[in-house]
């Protein structure tokens, strides 16, 4: 079992403690789900499970923690190693070589295993995640779903008793997201496996937990059954946000598990809750039979597609489909054949300067945008590179939009993750643009920071401005999308209501439209105005 | 073919590639490499590979030819010339000096397209793994510089994009600083990230390298063979120097070794000797000796050639030819195997 007594941490020059008395018991072969805010000491937390903390960050620690009989504090990550797989939220930085194999064989080298040890142990963990046929493959030529199943496999063929997961399927599609989960849950039963996740999207764990951790940024702790520890939570998923409405307890943690009963008897009302229409569309982009080619491969195939004006079109799809190659084609950042039109104007007859002044793009790391030594400063930039006037632009009101009003002066790399994403998007907006690309804008954000982005495109859709979504983050999507637009394979294989889309796509289905199926409901926010 | 005869096979090529000035026979060791690198560019599906190294090795010869035929005013055949007042690279243009720097040119790219050649050949763990045990930490360093290498240049240009994105032009120098910020801090971050998830997979100091003894060992080792050097310096007979070199390198040898053994780490794979190694290996030796001999007895005249005073082609002859066919040894190896 895992026991933390009066654990106390922090970091050095830090002026606060990160983890301030906590104490908890993990009963061994139980999945535990540790949530809490951007901030709040989730991946602190875990590191103290290995000893990385303080043995690899420095710091000050008080209290005891036991793992399975050993002491990390006392004994170091060298010795727990041996008992504790650890897996980081980036697979693609953790990994020491090039080939899938070699990479797995890491750990066993580290800890001195026999030539013919590893060998067994490497087609095992293979098995076992069904990975055979990627053993002699390059890493960088594997998908982000596979990746992370390498990463995990590098993880357990040590024989850990603890497997760490800090925030597993942070960057994959639902689908892939789906097959990791089902993946780690039937590792856990087969090998009796002690695992701790953290996760920021709550509604794809909750079914399969026994126990929930959550921090918050004032250092409290709450440990138990998942039941009791969201009943304390403000930020919860939509399944548990209507279950409160119903004044349902306990509090069901899947839409399986829903009682059918209280779904029978929620009595209705005759309005059913749609995102607001637009009349007539004016169309301010229309991309005509779009073909992009990288290499050899063929990666988007005749895509037809029109941007509204005033609309948030949402563009969904698995990794690799073609969602980022489309938004770079439009943007003449790939060569592609087709035609773009923008208002009355040809894209491939404007240079890409020009393009940017109507189109803005995030791309998926806001942190490559970032360089000054303020936000304001950040905000001059861009402004002095379209050969605008710094002295016409509100800096503070401008700031006010994106929650960021009074901190102007702030180095943008000392921003927590939600913050850096705004200030990156103040970055990229602050010459107005009419049209908003956003590729996987949510990466990484917890509840607080998603809803801050979610107004802030309110706000922008109000103001007449058009946004394309890139997005795996399907219950952020119903959210806030006017249209939606599926691609799989470099086809557009939908277009259409974002009532369509989150029903009667499985993979795309939010846990509102799982629970009352047929009723065309797919936020929370449907089923409190279609219930007296 | 194993790891270490692709070595010795490298170290076979660049001797000939190093030691010719002979545009033919140079000529023949890059169509050799063309051919082998394209064949293991295609079995790792990494194509285009001919072009972008014919793209490297043509932009080698132009700013050799032009760097040497302004600079270098030597020959018989003046082209044009320059007015003498103009610094540097006043006076004749000749042909003999654009085609030495023709040569050149030709040199540089074969070396750089031999070294992408033997990384197609080998993956970056079969090159560390001729590392001896003892350092094993220096061994993993090298494979990540040599990972990382590829990654710092994909994140530079998502960085350069994302910077364009914000209307950055990056015509000026100034203009690549916003690049150059992200680029510094991603990196250490992603350094401190690879460390820590090293650390988690037991990675540690495994070795006694420091240790008093085989501290000694490797000082006195050092001694030996820089004091070799000196007697070698001051023309002792050979006899002494010789023996402090064999000394000096066998004493450093032992005590690697012995540090390997005691070192706690393992490897998964092992350089496996088969017949067709062991026959490349055999064959690229008497190659390396052969050629030494001959050289050093002056049997290989062509190998050298100078343009210099006027013009000339240069003299071929059935050895150099037969030298300068060593790339093609791993096509014959791998069309066997």
């Amino acid at each position: 079992m895992i026991n933390f007594n009066a654990l106390s941490f922090q970091y050095p020059q830090s002026s606060h403690k990160v983890l301030d008395n906590v104490s908890f018991e993990i009963p061994p072969g139980t999945l535990t789900l540790v949530t809490g805010a951007s901030g709040s000491g989730k991946s602190t937390l875990l590191r103290c499970i290995n000893g990385l903390v303080p043995h690899f960050s420095g710091g000050t620690i008080t209290g005891q923690i036991r793992v399975f009989g050993f002491d990390p504090i006392r004994e170091g990550v060298e010795v727990l190693a041996k008992i504790v797989g650890f897996v980081f939220q980036e697979p693609e930085a953790q990994f020491v070589f090039d080939v899938v194999e070699d990479e797995i064989a890491f750990s066993l080298e580290n800890l001195g295993v026999s030539r013919a040890e590893m060998d067994r142990r490497i087609a095992e963990v293979l098995r076992q995640l069904q990975l055979q046929k990627l053993r002699y493959k390059q890493i960088n030529q594997i998908s982000g779903g596979e990746q992370q199943k390498v990463a995990i496999a590098g993880a357990l063929v040590t024989h850990p008793k603890v497997l760490i997961l800090d925030e597993p399927t942070s960057q994959l599609d639902p689908t892939a997201a789906d097959e990791v989960l089902r993946m780690i849950l039937d590792l856990k039963s087969q090998l009796n496996l002690t695992v701790l996740i953290a996760e920021h999207r709550l509604e794809r764990l909750l079914p399969y937990v026994d126990r929930m951790l959550n921090l918050t940024p004032e250092q409290t702790v709450t440990f138990g059954l998942p039941a009791e520890v969201l009943s304390t939570m403000e930020q919860v998923p939509p399944i548990i946000e209507i279950a409160r409405k119903l004044g349902l307890s306990p509090l069901p943690l899947a839409p399986e598990t829903f009682p059918n009963d209280s779904l029978d008897y929620i009595p209705l009302v005759s309005r059913q809750a749609q995102p607001t229409p637009i009349d007539k569309p004016e169309t301010l982009l229309s991309v005509q039979q779009l073909s992009t080619n990288l290499g050899d491969k063929q990666i988007l195939e005749k895509i037809n597609l029109d941007i509204h004006k005033g609309e948030v079109l949402v563009l969904m799809g698995p990794n690799g489909a073609g969602k980022t190659t489309f938004l770079r084609s439009i943007l003449q950042m790939i060569p592609s054949s087709g035609t773009i039109i923008y208002g009355k104007v040809h894209l491939e007859n404007m240079s890409f300067p020009q393009i940017i002044q109507h189109i803005a793009y995030l791309p998926q790391n806001p942190n490559d945008l970032l360089f000054a030594e303020s936000i304001i400063d950040e905000l001059k930039i861009t402004l002095e590179n379209h050969n605008r006037d710094i002295n016409q632009v509100n800096f503070r009101k401008f700031l006010d939009l994106f929650g960021l009003g009074d901190q102007g002066d702030r180095y943008p790399r000392d921003l927590s993750v939600g913050e850096r994403q705004r200030t990156a998007l103040a970055a990229i907006t602050v010459h107005d643009p009419e049209i908003i690309f956003l590729d996987e804008p949510t990466r990484g954000l917890d509840y607080q920071a998603k809803k801050a982005l979610s107004h802030l495109f309110h706000q922008w859709r109000q103001g007449g401005k058009s946004i394309v979504l890139v997005t795996h983050d399907v219950e952020f999507a119903a959210h806030l999308a006017d249209r939606v637009a599926i691609l799989e394979d470099g086809k557009l294989v939908f277009t259409g209501k974002p009532v369509t889309a989150f029903t009667t796509f499985p993979p795309y289905q939010t846990q509102t439209a799982k629970l009352f199926p047929g009723r065309g409901w797919i936020i929370p926010e449907d089923v409190v105005s279609n219930t007296a | 073919m194993n790891a270490i005869v692709w070595i010795l096979w490298l170290t076979a090529t660049m001797t000939f590639t190093l030691t010719t000035r002979n545009p033919l026979y140079i000529m023949i060791v890059l169509g050799g490499l063309f051919g082998l690198g394209n064949r293991l560019a295609k079995e790792r599906n990494m194509t285009p590979w001919v072009l972008p190294n014919l793209r490297f090795l043509l932009t080698m010869i132009l700013l050799s030819t032009l760097i040497n035929g302004l600079f270098s005013h030597v020959g018989n055949t003046a082209l044009f010339s320059i007015p003498q007042s103009w610094p540097l690279i006043g006076g004749d243009i000749t042909l003999e000096s654009l085609i030495y720097g023709v040569i050149n040119g030709l040199v540089i790219g074969t070396l750089y397209i031999l070294f992408n050649t033997i990384n197609l050949a080998l993956s970056t763990k079969q090159i560390t793994r001729l590392i001896p045990h003892a350092f094993h930490p220096i061994a993993v360093v090298i494979t990540i510089a040599l990972t990382f290498f590829p990654s710092i240049q994909q994140r530079a240009r998502e960085i350069k994009e994302a910077q364009m994105i914000r209307g950055n032009p990056m015509k000026k120098i100034s203009d690549w600083i916003p690049i150059m910020i992200p680029l510094l801090v991603s990196s250490l971050e992603n350094a401190i990230l690879l460390a820590e998830s090293m650390t988690a997979r037991g990675f540690h100091k495994q070795t006694e390298l420091q240790s008093p003894r085989a501290l000694v060992s490797l000082i006195l080792a050092a001694f030996m063979i820089f004091s070799g050097w000196i007697l070698q310096m001051y023309r002792f007979p050979s006899l002494f120097f010789i023996s402090l070199y064999i000394l000096g390198t066998s004493l450093v040898t032992i005590t690697l070794l012995t540090i390997g053994k005691q070192a706690n780490v393992t490897r998964y794979h092992q350089e496996t000797w088969t017949k067709t190694s062991m026959f490349s290996a055999a064959l690229i030796g008497i190659y390396i000796a052969g050629f030494a001999f001959l050289a050093l007895i002056g049997r290989l005249s062509t190998l050298g050639f100078s343009p210099y005073p006027r013009l000339h082609l240069p003299a071929i002859q059935t050895l150099g030819l037969i030298f300068s066919l060593i790339p093609l040894l791993p096509i014959l190896v791998l069309h066997h195997d």
